[in-house]
């Protein structure tokens, strides 16, 4: 053994630029943004040339608007992913908080707010509901939240047999504007929030649960306080979601959230979050909401025959995330 | 060497165990052990597998609470609410089972809890790489980069970011569970030379490992632990004495005889011009009853050519000659037909190779599934008698042959490995890092089964960390580095000393 | 049907590459067709695939085929996907959407979008609460009343009935049981036995007869929204036979029992929820548009038959499955609409012109 000497481990002779390692570590959100826009542009392509004109403003506005709710939802579902978990419960939360929008909103601005606040606990005390039985209860979240899925559509439908009630149209001018994309604040708004939560001791945390709880509790986080806060927050966000759709359709159904389950977990797949946790964004969980909508875009100007539209979706699916896998392996390997 | 007075009644003791008992469903994992660290010293704790140590270890850091017993302070009991409100004690833990966060990156594991944050609270993600590149450099790191992932480096370079994250946090008592199992000479020294440091500045430093020469080149003291207990400190202990205590018996010389190779020498496996990484080839050639050591430092190759050999995924340009037969490996179910068999231990012990809730037997019969079925139905004793048979022979400590194999011994499970090659009748053996983890008597059992096997001619290729062991073992040792063929060394050129300088002689330096 | 024909070569070229189909040329015609947009949610059953094919069987007759350029679109039960089509239509600048919704209040936005932008909505078979939207729909408490009434007279206000309902929480579900409680309090010798959901699905009505039949005493009248002939099915095999006289559905499979099937004949009344709901919505979307007709909701009467107005070839099909729905087309003098069973099989134009007759204005 050689003396005790300040002995140091020399560097290697090169790195990878660090530019290699930005790309690398955030392939998934790449491909995203890089899907995203190759759908845009194919859309704008094919409706320039049968309409002989560009989109307009209503066609922008109408594609935000519409994705709104789903866009939120999946952030949500992006932030119990990132926890290695898996939220089915979207459906019946989005059913709940939108058939109490639905019935509640009403009156005066403040009371409009108040009912807003309102329907977001609502949905964060659902998520709670999920967070202490995938927590506490140490139950698989998939089937946790295929229960409670059941059970808050039970409760919306309770809430709201029949489909009724109405949003008022200042609510819905104010949350998607029918006349200009101003929508998009509120994205904006999500995504400066995600970055921040990205940016504190919850998010690390959120992280490093995701990447392997057991180290992590080692490490001094406490795994069952952070999944707990998962759920709750994607719950609220699930609520702000059914928000939008309220305001979407200036009117409530207890039914109609239940495609959300499927579509959020699609948005969040197509937005490169992994579902072993631990990766991702949710800015590429909202690109993922994006190119959902600009494949029904597509597809509706491709005049598929609407018989074979759910297979060219399947299609369109699996051939964006075989590619994004494919193009990440490839990088992998390049680094 | 001078037994040492009863660990709680040390008065100096910074740290102290007082009869701490701790059981895992049915099994003891300690039975009121006591032991007791300075301030200002280095502690080795030894012990076969399964002594208690990494028990011991988890309750001082917090991470297990003991059945009974308590842990001391500075003389005073406290209970210890977890890993985080030890780290506020001031202990710090490199636990065996590395902690680092896969997919993120070293800095963000490095720099956990403690990011560089701006004013309003949040942390500067784009100041994280900086502060660790500094931080790592202020410990005598310079060859990890912190923008990679965890996932991204090697093992040894996880298992010194973990050691950084705990040193540069500067605990008053820090414990070290088996910290050099995945690093090669270099590497322990710099370890050293961190331990001595904190060593001068007066934190009390436990550490675990089952390598010797370690142990009396940085230790002031050693505990003993058997069987969940301690059994005694020392000052000063050799090693025979030393492996006496541990075992409860002598054990005698540690390396067996090498038998004679026959000859005239017949090549069982012939590999040319096999790439493993960096743009180099390998060429190699094995004879049957020929223990072939394959050394040099981790990451250079070694795993891509045991795996490449196995065909999982294959070697890139290789012609693979078997008994002087040209053959093609694209798949392990080519490899397994042409006669290999390969015991892989994987880096971090438990993902490849083994299926840890099935069965020993399953494990054993995996490979010759087909041969044991008929029309798909598995004959049921013949499975049981042919794995009996080789549990007894190689001496498999497991209570029956139902036993999931994730409940055995580290040692075992890689006996295991072995055996089920042996079922196979493979004629030639991949052997990977096999005695990594694995306690003196059980190494010694490994060692005693790889002579047995090269006196029965097959053919052996032979990965270990462990250079002093290849040198031992081996008819001939390779070193590779950057996927090259470096040297080749056979008695009496073949030392220790001559494999480790060729393995760190900088071929691009030239 | 040029502009179809475009769209086909479209989709054609799209699976080598969207854009080197190029410019599609456009039809120039001398008078501007109508361009109407049939938006379907949900497909996945009989009853909304006959219920397309009509309407893409229409569009290949006239008068519609000179006069409107048609096209359509299936979105699933996914509301949010439905109102990105309904959008995409708008910003096609159709002239009329014909809407059988995924929800009845979820569009209300964007077909609200789509009336202030001068566009048609008319909206059948579920249908919207959107106040701007025509409704073009049946009276299904006057469904569930009109099988309560034939159960009545054929039971002489006496006897043991079944009530096998449809999808709970369903406003349709919901006003036929109605319309059938308020036959039911009149007539207080009439007792119903039983009251369990068929789902509106056959093989779902059949399960579920089986399981409760053992307990129930002596049926004298069946009364079904939907999934009759799998009631009967049921009956037959539990051996409660001859069969009871039984109010239902439009199901093929029941209207072959009312002509004799599986050496049974049953006393019936077969009612419908018409497929052909979607060509009326096409004909009042084209008189409106041309001006022929105020923008008014409308309410159809049910098609209907009894055995003795039951007819092969035209209101039942022994060579068709039991699961078709027989009344695609109308029948009898007064017949809103009269079409051919090609065009709800396969979606191909009938010979000569369709003729669908609105109720006269009240």
């Amino acid at each position: 053994m050689p003396p005790d000497a300040a002995a140091t481990l020399a560097a290697r002779p090169q790195r990878r630029p660090r530019a290699a390692h930005v790309l690398g570590q955030n392939i998934g959100l790449v491909l995203a943004a890089a899907i995203l826009l190759a759908s845009a542009v194919v859309f704008t392509l094919m409706f320039v040339i049968q309409q002989q004109r560009l989109p307009g403003s209503f066609e922008i506005t109408s594609t935000v608007n519409n994705t709104m709710p789903l866009a939120v939802a999946a952030i949500g579902q992006t932030v119990v992913v990132l926890t290695r978990g898996i939220d089915l419960s979207v459906g019946g939360v989005i059913d709940l908080t939108n058939a109490l929008a639905a019935i509640f909103l009403a009156g005066s601005p403040l009371h409009m707010i108040v009912v807003s606040i309102l329907v977001v606990l609502v949905g964060a005390g659902a998520g709670l509901v999920n967070g202490l039985l995938v927590g506490l209860g140490r139950l698989q979240p998939i089937v946790v939240t295929l229960a409670t899925l059941s059970i808050f559509q039970g409760l919306a439908i309770r809430v709201l047999p029949q489909p009724g009630g109405s949003v008022p149209a200042g609510y819905t001018n104010l949350l998607v504007n029918p006349d200009a994309p101003t929508a998009l604040i509120f994205l904006a708004v999500a995504i400066l929030g995600w970055m921040a939560l990205r940016r504190s001791r919850l998010g690390v945390e959120l992280f490093a649960v995701g990447n392997d709880e057991a180290a992590a509790v080692a490490l001094g986080v406490n795994a069952l306080r952070t999944k707990i806060v998962a759920y709750s927050i994607a719950g609220a966000l699930y609520a702000v979601a059914g928000l939008f759709l309220a305001a979407n359709a200036t009117s409530g159904d207890a039914t109609t959230g239940n495609s959300y389950t499927l579509t959020s977990i699609v948005a969040v797949v197509l937005g490169g979050v992994s579902l072993f946790g631990g990766r991702g964004s949710a800015i590429g969980a909202i690109c993922g909401a994006f190119i959902t909508t600009m494949i029904v875009n597509i597809l509706f100007y491709a005049h598929i025959n609407p018989l074979y539209q759910a297979f060219y979706e399947g299609l369109f699916l699996v051939v964006a995330v075989v590619l994004g896998s494919l193009i990440g392996n490839l990088l992998r390997r390049r680094g | 060497m001078s037994l040492a007075e009863r660990a709680e009644g040390d008065p100096a003791a910074t740290i102290a165990a007082r009869e701490l008992s701790k059981a895992f469903g049915g099994v003891q994992a300690l039975r009121s052990a006591s032991f007791a660290a300075r301030r200002g010293e280095v502690h080795a704790l030894v012990g076969e597998n399964g002594a208690g140590k990494s028990t011991l270890i988890k309750i001082l850091g917090g991470r297990l609470h003991a059945d009974s017993g308590n842990v001391l302070l500075d003389g005073n009991a406290v209970r210890l609410g977890g890993p985080a409100d030890a780290a506020r004690r001031g202990i710090g833990t490199v636990f065996q089972e590395l902690t680092l966060l896969p997919w993120m990156s070293v800095a963000e594991n490095l720099l956990i809890g403690r990011e560089p944050r701006s004013a309003l609270g949040l942390i500067r993600r784009n100041a994280l790489a900086g502060e660790a590149e500094a931080v790592l450099a202020g410990l005598g790191i310079h060859h990890i980069d912190p923008r990679a992932l965890a996932s991204e480096v090697s093992l040894a370079e996880r298992q010194i970011v973990e050691v950084a994250r705990v040193i540069v946090r500067q605990p008053r008592i820090l414990l070290l569970d088996e910290p050099t199992s995945s690093l090669v000479e270099r590497e322990v020294e710099w370890l050293f030379a961190r331990i001595r440091e904190l060593r001068a500045r007066g934190t009390a430093i436990v550490f675990t490992s089952h390598r010797w020469n370690e142990i009396t080149s940085v230790a002031d003291r050693i505990t003993i632990f058997r069987n969940g207990a301690e059994v005694g400190t020392f000052d000063a202990i050799d090693e025979d004495e030393a492996v006496t205590l541990m075992t409860g018996r002598r054990v005698e010389a540690l390396y067996p005889p090498l038998p004679p190779v026959p000859s005239p020498a017949a090549p069982a496996l012939q590999l040319e011009e096999a790439g493993v990484g960096d743009g180099g080839t390998v060429s190699l050639s094995v004879a049957a009853g020929e223990i072939l050591g394959v050394g040099g430092l981790a990451g250079q190759g070694h795993r891509e050519l045991f795996l490449g050999l196995f065909g999982a995924p294959p070697l890139a340009r290789a012609t693979i000659r078997i008994g002087g037969e040209p053959i093609v490996i694209t798949c392990p179910a080519d490899a397994i037909h042409a006669g290999l068999g390969i015991a892989l231990v994987p880096e971090d012990r438990k993902t490849e190779g083994l299926l840890l809730p099935l069965s020993v037997r399953t494990n054993l019969t995996l490979p010759i599934l087909a041969q044991l079925s008929r029309l798909g139905v598995i004959r049921g004793g013949a499975e049981a008698r042919m794995s009996r048979e080789i549990i007894d022979s190689l001496g498999i400590r497991t209570p029956n042959a139902a036993q999931p194999v994730g409940a055995l011994s580290g040692g075992n499970q890689q006996k295991v490995l072995i055996g089920r090659w042996l079922l196979a009748q493979s004629r030639i053996l991949l052997l990977y890092d096999v005695t990594r983890g694995v306690d003196i008597a059980t190494k010694h059992e490994v060692y005693e089964l790889m002579m047995r096997l090269a006196r029965q001619g097959r053919a052996i290729l032979f990965y270990s960390s462990d250079t002093e062991e290849l040198t031992h073992l081996c008819h001939r040792v390779l070193v590779l580095s950057r996927g090259r063929i470096v040297a080749e060394f056979a008695p009496p050129a073949l030392t220790a000393e001559a494999v480790v300088a060729a393995a760190i002689r900088e071929p691009h330096a030239a | 049907m040029v502009g179809m024909l475009n769209r086909r070569s479209l989709l054609a070229a799209s699976g080598i590459g969207l854009l080197a189909a190029g410019l599609p040329g456009r039809p120039f015609a001398a008078e501007r067709k109508l361009k109407i947009a049939l938006s379907n949610s949900y497909i996945g059953n009989k009853w909304r695939i006959e219920m397309e094919n009509l309407f893409k069987a229409a569009l290949q007759m006239e008068p519609y085929k000179s006069q409107v350029e048609g096209s359509w679109f299936n979105s699933g039960n996914d509301v949010s996907q439905q109102s990105q089509q309904i959008s995409g239509l708008i910003g096609e600048r159709v002239d009329a959407i014909i809407v059988n919704a995924a929800s009845p209040t979820g569009l209300n936005g964007i077909l609200h979008q789509a009336t202030e932008r001068g566009i048609l909505v008319v909206s059948f078979d579920n249908v919207v609460t959107a106040p701007t939207a025509i409704k073009v729909d049946t009276d299904q408490f006057q469904f569930g009343k009109k099988l309560a009434d034939f159960l009545v007279e054929k039971l002489n206000g006496k006897g043991n009935v079944i009530m096998v309902t449809g999808v709970a929480g369903t406003f349709v579900d919901k006003e036929r049981n109605a319309g059938a409680d308020s036959v039911w309090k009149q007539h207080p010798g009439i007792k119903v036995v039983n009251r369990y959901t068929g789902m509106w699905d056959s093989s779902v009505a059949e399960r579920n007869t089986a399981a409760i039949l053992p307990s129930l005493p002596k049926i004298d009248g069946i009364w079904c929204q939907g999934g009759t002939d799998g009631v009967l099915k049921a009956f037959i095999a539990a051996k409660r036979t001859p069969l009871p006289p039984t109010a239902g559905e439009a199901e093929n499979g029941f209207r072959k029992f009312m002509t004799g099937y599986m050496s049974q004949k049953v006393d019936g009344l077969s009612i419908g929820q018409p497929p052909y709901l979607v060509l009326v919505s096409l004909e009042l979307a084209r008189r409106i548009l041309q001006k022929s007709h105020p923008r008014k909701d409308i309410t159809i009467p049910f098609p209907f038959v009894t055995n003795s107005t039951v007819k092969v070839g035209e209101t039942v099909f022994p060579n068709l499955p039991d699961s078709f729905f027989a009344d695609f087309t109308d029948s009898g003098a007064d017949a809103t609409v009269k079409i051919c069973v090609d065009a709800a099989l396969t979606g191909k134009a009938c010979e000569g012109k369709l003729d669908v007759r609105l109720p006269s204005q009240a």
